[in-house]
């Protein structure tokens, strides 16, 4: 077995002695980028994939109506010049005049009036309908003035038009649509789709005609290689070779490694991806000991988060004790119970609860399998043997939502929307992803949600994130960090929002 | 021969029926198609109008029906993931899988048959062991673990060779290595099996005994007779290779069949998933009966199945 | 075969003993199962207990490593060296398992195609042909992928994928049996037709069910290290070394030896039962077609 280790280390001097690579070289020369991503997404057009590579790529191709300086979280105009709400109901919008797209069709209402109307019909399939289903109707006002009727109250329509909300070309849409975009995608943004190979590779240029007022910067990287390698470890063998320049979601051990590699430079960034477990307490429950809140209590007590944030999710990420992410509007951990880790006191609440042998269960995850393990080695600690079951995403929530899972390593990104109705809603307005049911607790969120007076919102989220701490109805864990590895080259800012900017990106 | 060859052809379309419902049915009744078109963060609502809009609310045998006719008359129905034609999906991604596959059956021949004719002509000697301990190390290492060490040496140590991508012929090497490496052993089992037999053939006696040289021995006579079963087995490895392939072109990112495979099981896109499995069935049918067919031309004593 | 019993025994032990491969490999086979057996003795430490301030701890020929932890410690913090001695006990439950699962359907149908021929035999073929049309690696994945891994699913889903060569080896082997005079006595004196087939025909094939349940026992072991690679196999905290490595190779550029080892427990494993399986071929039929 030890024969293995000095080709190991062979091979790691070797790329030390190498490290000037020539590839990488060539890329900053002819000031491109080589970036490379795990999922493939389904439809480049913005509406039509639900994957962050979609999100990243939709911010480089398309502009939305209005943009959030991720600096300072303040809202600009962006293809918008002006807006304001003429009542609870009703936004209108003033728009920028002399742009084009990258067919060299003029941005006018037209367009936003039709991609708006487009994508908010169900009928046409929009894969992302909680972004868009809160639009009722738009209509054109005058050739550059516009008026959203929403469906109902919603305060955080502007967030949403700062973020997923891609304005298309309506008559090259009404033309091609969702199919042609995706094979041709056309839209303002800072950079235009030269190849796409769906599944493959995506060749993106530099719009040399980008208008001047844009709130994003004009983008000096020439060119934009996107590739699809499904592999984690041949994306990594790729930055080791020189053969890419940009990689995201790297693990924390592996940037930590890669760190010691002298042309990669590693950057990393909180995100606004929360991490909790939930239990099933309704009645519904297939797991009768979540009913009792001493149990839930022990859970919270069982898990060391300090120890894991430490040495598993690494450095940016913090302890969370609300479900929420602490930057959205809303979002508070005052008056929460907090629940330190105390394997000692989480027995004896379990040996209060009458399951002093502990108890089987099966927790369900799909991401970050380690964090899962380790969370399943803490609970096996305090007596609670705790199985894994890993799955794909889409079968995980069905076994939630169908009842027959009890127990959840959840995450949720919130579409980087910066607006507690955005997370905490989710699991506890007895929606689809509530296993919970408290009536008490969902009556405080609909107020939160539906008021128009922010001091008002602010104290029901207080009261709502408050009941649900100290009922236990969570264990929240803390917010991911995600991993940037780059040529060290390169000049790059990283954002809590997970998204890369290639257009601020250059080469040092 | 007619009357064999028609009953061979009828039971090929009867297997090929079968998997195709086999596979359909197995599919479908492991998961929810609906729920993973939806996406993250979908309501039940959206999952219930997905069903209906794709049809999938009807019942299986009703389901299955419809995709079959479909599928004789050549639509294999749209991706559900990447949303356009399958066959395009299919017929972009086909030949570099064939590539591979073809490059992966020649690198395994040309390990092989040196090897088994080597291993054939020293007989339970040590330059046999060696030949046999190398064909049994070939088939104990994990392909992906092969696949790694091979990215380990000539891509990072010695940059020799790009990771992944099929831009140029570089990016076939190594993935070729990991394929072929991983069928030689069968190869050249039957290739010493095949020597060893025909070599103590009388006919073979004969031509050494009436003083031919040994190399015209081996190649000539020898050789050309234990080639046959072995032109028959790569004819249905290559089948195997095409679906096996899909570990190795997922690390080395190869955008080829097996990868093709790998996003649609994913992705939970079950007509593209459907479509290369059938492809793979069809392509592995075919090349047993073309084998079946040459063989009973040859010989006529095995027209009776 | 008509030799006398005696001699004939000492024969086949000094055959087998002479075969170096058939040695080499049995002596791993019992070291596998011995690691499988008496784990708990042998191990170190828990191979469950996580402690996550003492990670990735290098074997103890590194100079970072410590005899605390011979084989250092995993990316929790786990006891390298006994979860690899646990792992023997998942990997071969995984290899026997599938091979019994699978056998059962392969052998039962293998008899009774070559016993009984015409129409059962006719069936049998169908069935034997459409399942070796399929691709079994993919419709393995997308079942694993949809059901969701486990050890039971991984089993379930080998086992019953992967009879196909049981049943083509025992009709031909059947078919032969079949015709020899020890059947037909059998016949005669009026045993039951499961009595011929379990008494007087399975123990006549036997050399050669025993050589093709290792080859499907080896590639069964595989496969699932192919499963966890993929991400779809047995789930962790169990201790598979296909497991191991496909959770290792996320640092196999920068900490070679993590893959290393549970890599090399696997290849020699299956290099021990594919020794085993060709030593048995060779001794059972010694005219030497291996």
């Amino acid at each position: 077995m030890s024969k293995f280790r000095p080709a190991g280390a062979a091979a790691l001097a070797l790329f030390a002695a190498f490290a000037l690579s020539a590839p990488a070289e060539a890329a900053k020369r002819d000031n491109s980028l080589r970036f490379a991503y795990d999922q493939v997404p389904e439809n480049v057009d913005p509406y039509f994939n639900n994957v962050r590579i979609g999100v990243i790529i939709g911010q480089h191709v398309w502009d939305t109506l209005i943009y959030r300086d991720p600096k300072t979280n303040e809202y600009k105009g962006q293809l918008a010049t002006a807006w304001r709400w003429t009542n609870d109901k009703t936004l209108e919008v003033d728009l920028r005049q002399g742009i084009k797209f990258h067919n060299g069709e003029e941005f006018d209402a037209d367009d936003v009036v039709y991609t708006l109307n487009f994508v908010s019909d169900p009928a046409n399939k929009s894969v992302t309908q909680q972004n868009v289903n809160w639009i009722a109707k738009a209509e054109k006002l005058e050739k550059y003035k516009v008026r959203i009727n929403l469906k109902r109250t919603f305060p955080a329509a502007i967030e949403y038009l700062a973020g997923p909300i891609a304005i298309h070309p309506n008559e090259y849409y009404t033309k091609v649509g969702p199919k042609g975009m995706n094979e041709k995608p056309v839209g303002t943004g800072p950079y235009r789709v030269v190849e796409h190979v769906p599944g493959k590779h995506l060749r993106l240029e530099r719009n040399p005609d980008y208008f001047k007022a844009s709130p994003k910067p004009q983008p000096t990287i020439a060119k934009v290689d996107i590739r699809f390698i499904p592999d984690r470890q041949t994306q990594v063998a790729e930055m080791l070779s020189g053969g890419l320049d940009f990689i995201m979601n790297v693990a924390p051990d592996q940037a930590a490694q890669m760190k010691a590699v002298p042309n990669l430079a590693v950057m990393s960034g909180e995100t606004m991806r929360i991490v909790f477990l939930q239990m099933a307490s309704s009645e519904k429950t297939p797991v009768a000991a979540f009913r009792d809140a001493r149990v839930r209590k022990a859970i919270n007590h069982a898990i060391d988060r300090q120890a894991m944030v430490k040495n598993l999710v690494g450095e940016g990420a913090r302890v969370l004790n609300t479900v929420c992410f602490p930057s959205q509007f809303g979002c508070t951990d005052e008056g929460a119970t907090v629940y330190p880790y105390d394997p000692a006191k989480a027995k004896s609440l379990l040996a209060e609860a009458g399951l002093a042998g502990g108890f089987d269960v099966d927790l369900y995850s799909y991401r970050e399998r380690n964090q899962a393990e380790a969370m399943v080695g803490y609970l096996r600690a305090v007596g609670i043997r705790a199985n894994l079951r890993f799955l794909q995403y889409a079968a995980f929530r069905d076994q939630l939502r169908g009842g027959t899972a009890a127990f959840a390593h959840q995450t949720w990104g919130s579409f980087s929307v910066n607006d507690v109705s955005a997370s905490t809603p989710v699991f506890f307005k007895f929606e689809d992803d509530d296993v919970t049911r408290d009536a008490e607790v969902r009556d405080l969120l609909e107020k939160g949600d539906g008021s128009v007076d922010p001091a008002a919102r602010k104290a029901a989220y207080r009261e709502a994130l408050a009941k649900i701490a100290e009922r236990a109805y969570t264990v929240p864990l803390y917010s991911l960090t995600t991993f940037y590895v780059m040529a060290n080259e390169l000049a790059f800012t990283a954002y809590p929002d997970e998204l890369p900017r290639f257009w601020e990106t250059r080469w040092k | 021969m007619l009357g064999f060859a028609v009953r061979r052809i009828a039971l090929a379309l009867a297997v090929a029926l079968a998997v195709s419902a086999a596979s359909f049915i197995l599919l479908r009744l492991s998961g929810d198609v609906a729920t993973a078109i939806a996406g993250e963060g979908a309501r039940a609502e959206d999952i219930a109008f997905v069903r209906k809009a794709y049809g999938l609310d009807r019942p299986l045998v009703v389901q299955y029906a419809e995709w079959l006719s479909n599928t004789l008359r050549g639509d294999f129905g749209t991706s559900l993931y990447f949303k356009t034609e399958v066959i395009g999906l299919v017929a972009d991604k086909l030949p570099v899988t064939l590539v591979l596959g073809l490059a992966s059956i020649l690198f395994a021949l040309a390990v092989s048959l040196p090897l088994g004719i080597l291993a054939a002509l020293h007989p339970n000697t040590w330059i046999d062991r060696l030949c046999l301990a190398l064909a049994v190390l070939g088939q104990a290492l994990p392909n992906f673990f092969f696949a790694l060490c091979l990215i380990l040496l000539f891509s990072i140590t010695l940059r020799w060779l790009p990771v992944s991508g099929t831009g140029t012929w570089q990016h076939f090497v190594m993935p070729t290595l990991a394929l072929g490496y991983y069928v030689a052993p069968a190869f050249m089992r039957l290739v010493r099996a095949g020597m060893i037999e025909t070599l103590a053939a009388d006919y073979v006696r004969t031509a050494r005994a009436s003083g031919l040289s040994p190399a015209s021995v081996v190649f000539k006579h020898a050789l050309r007779n234990a080639l046959i079963p072995v032109v028959a087995l790569a004819a249905v490895q290559l089948g195997f290779l095409l679906g096996g392939s899909i570990v190795v072109e997922t690390i080395f990112a190869l955008d080829g069949l097996g990868y093709l495979a790998y996003q649609s099981i994913t992705y939970k896109d079950f007509p593209t998933t459907q479509a290369v499995v059938l492809l793979l069935s069809v392509v592995y049918i075919f090349l047993t009966l073309a084998a079946d067919l040459v063989n009973a031309w040859l010989d006529p004593r095995l027209r009776v199945a | 075969m008509d030799a006398a019993l005696p001699s004939r025994s000492s024969v086949l032990r000094s055959r087998i003993l002479g075969h170096a491969g058939l040695m080499t490999g049995l002596v791993l086979l019992a070291a596998a199962l011995v690691c499988a057996i008496f784990a708990p003795l042998l191990s170190p430490h828990d191979p469950y207990f996580q402690d996550l301030s003492a990670r990735l701890v290098p074997p103890v020929w590194h100079p970072r490593g410590d005899w605390l932890h011979p084989l250092g410690t995993d990316n929790l913090g786990r006891d390298y060296l006994s979860r690899t001695i646990y792992g023997a006990r998942v990997s071969l439950l995984i290899g026997l398992s599938v091979m019994v699962v699978s056998g059962l359907i392969g052998t039962a149908m293998g008899l009774a195609a070559g016993y009984f021929g015409g129409r059962t035999d006719m069936v049998v073929s169908f069935v034997v042909t459409a399942r070796l049309a399929m691709p079994v690696v993919l419709v393995a994945l997308a079942v694993v992928a949809l059901v969701g891994g486990s050890l039971v699913v991984v089993i379930a889903v080998l086992g019953l994928l992967k009879w196909d060569r049981f049943a083509v080896v025992m009709r031909a082997a059947t078919q032969q049996a079949r015709a020899q005079d020890y059947v037909a006595a059998a016949k005669a004196t009026g045993a039951s037709t499961f009595r011929v087939l379990l008494g007087e025909v399975l123990p006549n094939i036997l050399p050669q069910l025993v050589v093709v349940a290792t080859l499907e026992m080896a590639s069964a072991i595989l496969l699932e290290a192919a499963l966890s690679f993929l991400g779809l196999g047995v789930q962790p905290p169990l201790p598979s070394w296909g497991l191991m490595v496909s959770e290792a190779k996320a640092y196999m550029f920068f900490s070679f030896w993590m893959i290393a080892i549970p890599g090399t427990a696997l290849g020699l494993l299956v290099l021990a039962i594919n020794l085993v399986g060709d030593g048995i071929r060779d001794v059972a039929a010694p005219e030497g077609r291996a």
